[in-house]
């Protein structure tokens, strides 16, 4: 009698789940990624207590915890945040409004794409930041001279995304519309776009971080304010434990955008093979 | 054979040289005080590299990148061939290293610069961080799409450790290496600019604020562009080992392939 109940109970004999060996398998996984983070801050405060770092270059994880959590109830905080955001979200939205159709065109016709090549591959690997003085003397300080540094430094990614995914259109399909004389306009709506759709949304995501990244680095040599500009300001005034909790949250917003713009690609792209595992 | 290489040069080179020539020509009789003749620029991009101290600023800057790369490409290749390895590693350290990329060195940089000083090593520390996450994360990555097959031939002739890891994964993940370097040399030049910007008494960075602040426009322009040169003569240079390493690998021009491996970069945050 008690056989029975052990085939029931057997978590074998579920077919739902992964198997026997999935589950604890998975929660010991949870258990030392949890283990390493542990091991970082332990090690981190550590350093801290041994006075191995000078306090004001590394304070100790727990202060800086304490200090994230007054910060979080502060209204300075989230117009940081915002200021951030904004000028990133705006630089971004010119550079894909800019980028996507100019790579798409430009990866259509071959003679385009190779003529523009080197020209982009210098402007490309040129550093946005550097631009900085030039743009303080031309803009002067102000949130659009943040935009401007943003949308240069977002328009290269998704350009070279959306030129590569117009490229990549099967030959067969590319022959086939010729053969049809499908009309351009059409051509681009229906072929082109749809085929370039999941290198385009890698070139946004590439971008949504550098915008960030971009903007908080001009916060950072300039007065704009802004998260970049917070950190500054707390570690030139002794506070470096909420320049630390400033620089977590850029880290959190970036971890933040990475994750949701690959979940929006997943569940976009759900007709594709997914371009990244997990 | 050469014909069609010189070709495929004019093909590519024609719009680059238009666009110089256009700069040349639009801005010759230009009086705007914020945009002086393209000559002028580079005329005081020159004159500050042959008799000014504009060398000794480029020198800082580039000494600066090179000593951080690579202490970023030993430390990161080392620790991702390691960690990439092992599968329980691999995935226990992933949430870990994801965060880390995505906290902006940048952010570090008034962290870093206000307690260290605006010496040489800050800003190395600077470079060899911003560096080490691609490298790293791109290396594991490496290590982590070697076929199976291949590791488990090197296990069942026991190869010896350090053997296998020399020969058999450093060679394997090879080419996502370089994809991690290549994003790692991009960060450093940022990296570079925005500490001694933020702050330095000498280098390209101090170069260009100074000269701004003082409203000296054409030398500002210059030493943004000789900033620009500097950055692509470093990819370039990368590219050259690239191909001389990875032949056997790209089999053509690494160049045609540079879009496409775009896609497979763990890109920097």
């Amino acid at each position: 009698m008690s056989t029975t109940t052990d085939l029931v109970d057997a978590p074998a004999a579920d077919p739902v789940h992964a198997g026997p060996a999935a589950e604890p398998r998975r929660s010991r996984m949870l258990l030392l990624q949890l283990l390493c983070f542990v091991g970082v801050v332990v090690l981190w405060e550590l350093v801290s207590l041994l006075g191995l770092v000078s306090a004001s270059a590394l304070p100790s994880p727990f202060e800086t915890a304490a200090r994230f959590g007054t910060l979080l109830a502060d209204g300075g905080y989230w117009s940081a945040v915002g200021e951030t955001l904004r000028d990133a979200v705006v630089g971004l939205l010119a550079a894909a409004v800019i980028g996507v159709p100019l790579g798409l065109v430009t990866g259509t016709y071959v003679a385009a794409e190779e003529s523009s090549r080197l020209l982009v591959d210098f402007l490309r690997s040129f550093p946005v930041i550097a631009l900085l003085p030039v743009f303080l003397l031309v803009l002067g300080s102000t949130p659009s001279m943040k935009q401007t540094v943003v949308f240069i430094a977002c328009v290269f990614p998704v350009f070279l995304q959306a030129q590569y995914g117009a490229r990549s259109v099967p030959p067969m399909i590319a022959e086939t519309v010729r053969a049809y004389r499908i009309p351009r306009l059409l051509r681009f709506r229906r072929v082109i776009l749809p085929s370039a759709t999941p290198s385009i949304m890698t070139g946004l995501r590439l971008a949504a971080t550098t915008s960030v990244l971009v903007a908080i680095g001009v916060e950072i040599l300039t007065t704009l304010p802004g998260i970049g500009h917070e950190v500054t300001q707390q570690q030139q005034s002794g506070n470096s434990d909420a320049a630390f909790a400033y620089i977590f949250t850029a880290g959190i917003l970036g971890y933040g955008i990475n994750r949701a713009s690959m979940y929006l690609e997943t569940s976009l792209m759900r007709w594709r093979p997914p371009a990244h595992p997990s | 054979m050469r014909s069609s290489f010189l070709k495929a040069a004019a093909k590519q080179l024609w719009l680059p040289v238009v666009v110089i020539a256009a700069l040349f020509a639009l801005t010759a009789g230009s009086t705007s005080f914020y945009f002086p003749p393209f000559s002028q620029m580079l005329g005081a991009m020159w004159t500050g590299l042959t008799e000014g101290e504009l060398v000794g600023d480029l020198w800082f800057s580039l000494k600066n990148i090179l000593v951080g790369l690579a202490l970023a490409i030993v430390a990161g290749v080392l620790l991702g061939l390691v960690i990439g390895e092992r599968p329980t590693l691999r995935r226990a350290t992933a949430p870990l290293l994801d965060f880390a990329r995505a906290t902006p060195t940048i952010a570090f940089v008034p962290v870093i610069v206000l307690t260290l000083g605006i010496g040489a090593a800050p800003k190395v520390f600077l470079i060899f961080l911003g560096a080490l996450w691609p490298i790293l994360l791109n290396t594991i990555s490496g290590v982590e799409s070697i076929n199976p097959a291949v590791l488990e031939t090197a296990r069942s002739y026991r190869i010896p450790w350090w053997l296998r890891l020399r020969r058999v994964v450093l060679f394997g993940a090879l080419p996502q290496i370089f994809a991690g370097i290549r994003v790692a040399l991009s960060v450093a030049v940022v990296l570079m600019v925005v500490s001694e910007i933020y702050g330095s008494p000498i280098g390209l960075g101090n170069f260009i604020l100074q000269s701004g602040s003082s409203f000296a426009v054409p030398e500002t322009w210059g030493g943004t562009i000789l900033i620009g040169i500097l950055g692509y003569a470093l990819s370039v240079v990368l590219l050259v080992i690239e191909f001389a390493l990875l032949g056997w690998y790209h089999q053509r021009a690494p160049r045609a392939k540079a879009v496409r491996t775009m896609e497979n970069e763990v890109t920097p945050a």
